[in-house]
């Protein structure tokens, strides 16, 4: 039976319409706006005007809530919409990747809320129900792989009464992860907004224009650098409170469950976001840390899905790089990594130490223009400093050509391939073999000299437009060709073990067949000991 | 390995003296209307030189390189001058094929097909310089090997 928006969307949906109207009513007649040739009838006819407005605003809107209609099927979701031009939709259930919920304050209040279907076509959003009560959008998440799990079997077994039966039962909720209050309080207090600046900085500019080259002419040279001083420190604590705020508005009572083949997420103090990734529909795993989350053992994890990056703000599209889990303990990214993609122990690969040499050269190279940067300012400017200094930075671009190298890496597993990059902003990337675009091998002409190539494994993952492609980077030329021919073997092999037994990619069933089977099953023993993490010790 | 046809030499090369014909008349007009007194009066011709020789050499360099195979499971294509790229597309990830013949490669009489999968990198995967015949077989040869190795949305 169609289904229709709830009847709360209408009043919302005026004010949210009307708001702009409003504001612009209200200006005009605040301040005293003429309309020529009206005369001191003017406001009355901007009122009655506005009234007009008001009232079609209203009808067109109650006609839309009530034109609109949705329906579940048993394999589709139906929706008609459109006032005058009518529009009727047909989306498959399997089509769907992601079930998104969001409601701000006011939806909050009024109990409604918006729910996002995404599929894999396009950035877009596929569909929006605007608004649905919040126990019918939950109902919709609930529902949705309820049914698409019914329909896979009835296609598979033709027992459309024994499948019901089996679908109807609730899976089992569990909880993977939850923010407490002190992750909470440490991404927050790691969380520093870089807009701020520049933000403070028009303000300044335009607001105390007259102000600051007046008080700057007032002031002395000593008290000048005090203040500036000050201003620096400033700035920097307001864009770190304001980056502290936004984290924790974004994150706060952030939960992580799992239901069945699905994960869900709640978030947010403000606006709440429930979604739901379908496990079937991830693409790449990323685990990204930078030093001090090394050092204090943190680290973030992204789950990237087709064409989208869940956790994006509604309606606005995809954002497209919104972690998956915040901040979280090593070990529990870890462990979280290993029940959704059971990778086992890896055991990464080093590019050969020629490599090395290269980014040693690379970082000299940065040195010694800024050098020359130095060198051309003491000669041009009258100002005098040494030089001398600079040659500290030998040992630190040394030292940091070999993180470069020691951080990088690669490794194949059972079922992924796992690459490593990053010494600042370190990315390690798990990719299923099953989800294997392209593997693209590329050698500029710097490292065809030293025989060294780049093997990038393209995935449909949409984190990849604006971050980088889980790639193995300046590993030696040989290696490369024979990671090309495993790499498309094993996505060929992974793709036959999917056709054969349906099986979950990487959740249950190994790719190879019989011979695996017992590594695959001692390797899940050993998941606390992952060689995804810090442990691994250099070895030259 | 396949190489591309010839002619593409010609395509190529007539791209790279345009190029260089443009950017030898911004640096005429560049000379003529700001009229710079450290320009030498033989900049325009210069730059129309120096870019059309860099530019042919390297649409025959890259003619040299251009390589493409139909290998049993995968496209395998092998291209680039200063960065050598080699790519593999496995047909279970084809999303659809085109062919495509731009008004200059008409006139030259080739085409080029494009294979477009899911990935970030999508419509990346062209082979330019067929013979329309050649491209129109390689197409639907792709378009069988790719139906054949159906997948399941080959995301």
């Amino acid at each position: 039976m169609p289904q229709s928006l709830s009847p709360l969307s209408v009043p919302y949906r005026v004010l949210q319409r009307g708001s702009g109207i409003a504001v612009a009513l209200a200006f005009g007649l605040g301040g005293g706006f003429e309309i020529p040739g009206l005369g001191p009838a003017g406001p009355i006819v901007l009122l009655i005007v506005a009234g007009l407005a008001a009232l079609g605003l209203i009808a067109y809107e109650t006609a839309y809530v009530r034109r609109f209609s949705y329906e579940l099927t048993a394999d589709t979701l139906d929706i008609d919409s459109g006032v005058f031009s009518r529009r009727s939709r047909e989306i498959p259930l399997r089509r769907i990747q992601n079930v998104d919920i969001s409601r701000n304050v006011i939806q909050r209040v009024l109990g409604i809320a918006v729910v996002s279907f995404e599929t894999a076509g396009g950035g877009d959003t596929e569909a929006q129900l605007r608004f649905v009560s919040f126990e019918e959008a939950k109902r919709l998440q609930r529902e949705l792989p309820r049914l698409k799990r019914q329909a896979e079997r009835t296609d598979e077994e033709g027992e459309a009464t024994e499948a019901a039966e089996r679908g109807a039962v609730e899976p089992e909720l569990e909880e993977l992860f939850a923010l407490d209050r002190s992750e909470l309080a440490i991404l927050g207090a790691l969380s520093v907004d870089p807009r701020v600046p520049g933000v403070l900085f028009v303000l300044v500019s335009t607001v105390g224009s007259t102000i600051v080259p007046a008080y700057l002419t007032t002031v002395r040279g000593t008290t000048l650098v005090g203040v500036a001083a000050a201003v620096l420190v400033g700035v920097a604590v307001v864009s770190w409170i304001v980056g502290a705020v936004a984290a924790i508005v974004e994150y706060y009572d952030f939960r992580l469950v799992r239901s069945g083949d699905e994960l869900q997420y709640e978030r947010g103090l403000l606006q709440r976001y429930d979604g739901s990734i379908p496990f079937d529909k991830i693409q790449t795993l990323t685990i990204a840390d930078n030093p001090l989350k090394r050092h204090f053992g943190y680290a973030t994890l992204y789950i990237e899905t087709a064409g989208y990056a869940p956790g994006g703000s509604s309606g606005g599209g995809s954002r497209g790089s919104e972690a998956a889990i915040p901040l979280a303990k090593r070990e529990h990214v870890l462990t979280l990594v290993e029940e959704l993609e059971p990778v086992g122990d890896v055991d990464f690969q080093r590019p050969p130490t020629r490599a090395r040499r290269r980014y040693l050269v690379r970082y000299l190279l940065v040195v010694g223009v800024f050098a020359a940067v130095l060198y051309a300012a003491r000669s041009l400017l009258p100002v005098s400093f040494p030089l001398w200094p600079l040659l500290l930075l030998v040992p630190v671009a040394a030292g940091f050509a070999h993180a470069t190298w020691r951080h990088r890496g690669h490794w194949l597993g059972d079922q992924h391939v796992v690459t490593r990059n990053g010494v600042l902003q370190r990315e390690t990337k798990i990719v299923p073999y099953y989800r294997i675009q392209t593997v693209i091998d590329s050698r500029t002409v710097f490292q065809r000299r030293l025989g060294l190539a780049t093997v990038t494994v393209d995935t449909a993952g949409s984190l990849s437009l604006g971050g980088q492609d889980a790639a193995a980077v300046d590993i030696s030329g040989e290696r490369a060709d024979e990671l090309r021919a495993e790499l498309e073997a094993r996505l060929g092999r992974a793709v036959d073990a999917y056709r054969a037994g349906r099986a979950g990619i990487g959740v249950d069933g190994p790719t190879d067949a019989t011979s695996n089977d017992s590594d695959a099953e001692s390797e899940t023993d050993a998941r606390t000991e992952s060689g995804l993490d810090e442990s691994g010790a250099p070895d030259e | 390995m396949n190489r591309l046809h010839p002619r593409v030499r010609l395509l190529w090369v007539a791209r790279a003296v345009l190029t260089a014909a443009i950017l030898g008349g911004v640096a005429l007009a560049v000379q003529r209307i700001i009229a710079p007194p450290w320009l030498p009066a033989w900049t325009p011709i210069g730059v129309f030189v120096g870019f059309g020789a860099l530019g042919v050499v390297v649409a025959l360099a890259r003619y040299r390189v251009w390589r493409y195979e139909v290998r049993e499971d995968s496209l395998y294509l092998e291209r680039g001058v200063l960065t050598r790229v080699r790519t593999v597309v496995p047909f279970v990830r084809v999303q659809h094929v085109d062919t495509a013949r731009s008004p200059i490669e008409r006139v030259v009489g080739l085409a080029s097909t494009v294979v477009y999968t899911a990935g970030s990198r999508g419509a990346d995967v062209s082979i330019p310089g067929l013979a329309p015949d050649d491209a129109d077989d390689l197409r639907e040869r792709l378009k069988r090997l790719a139906i054949r190795s159906e997948g399941e949305d080959a995301v």
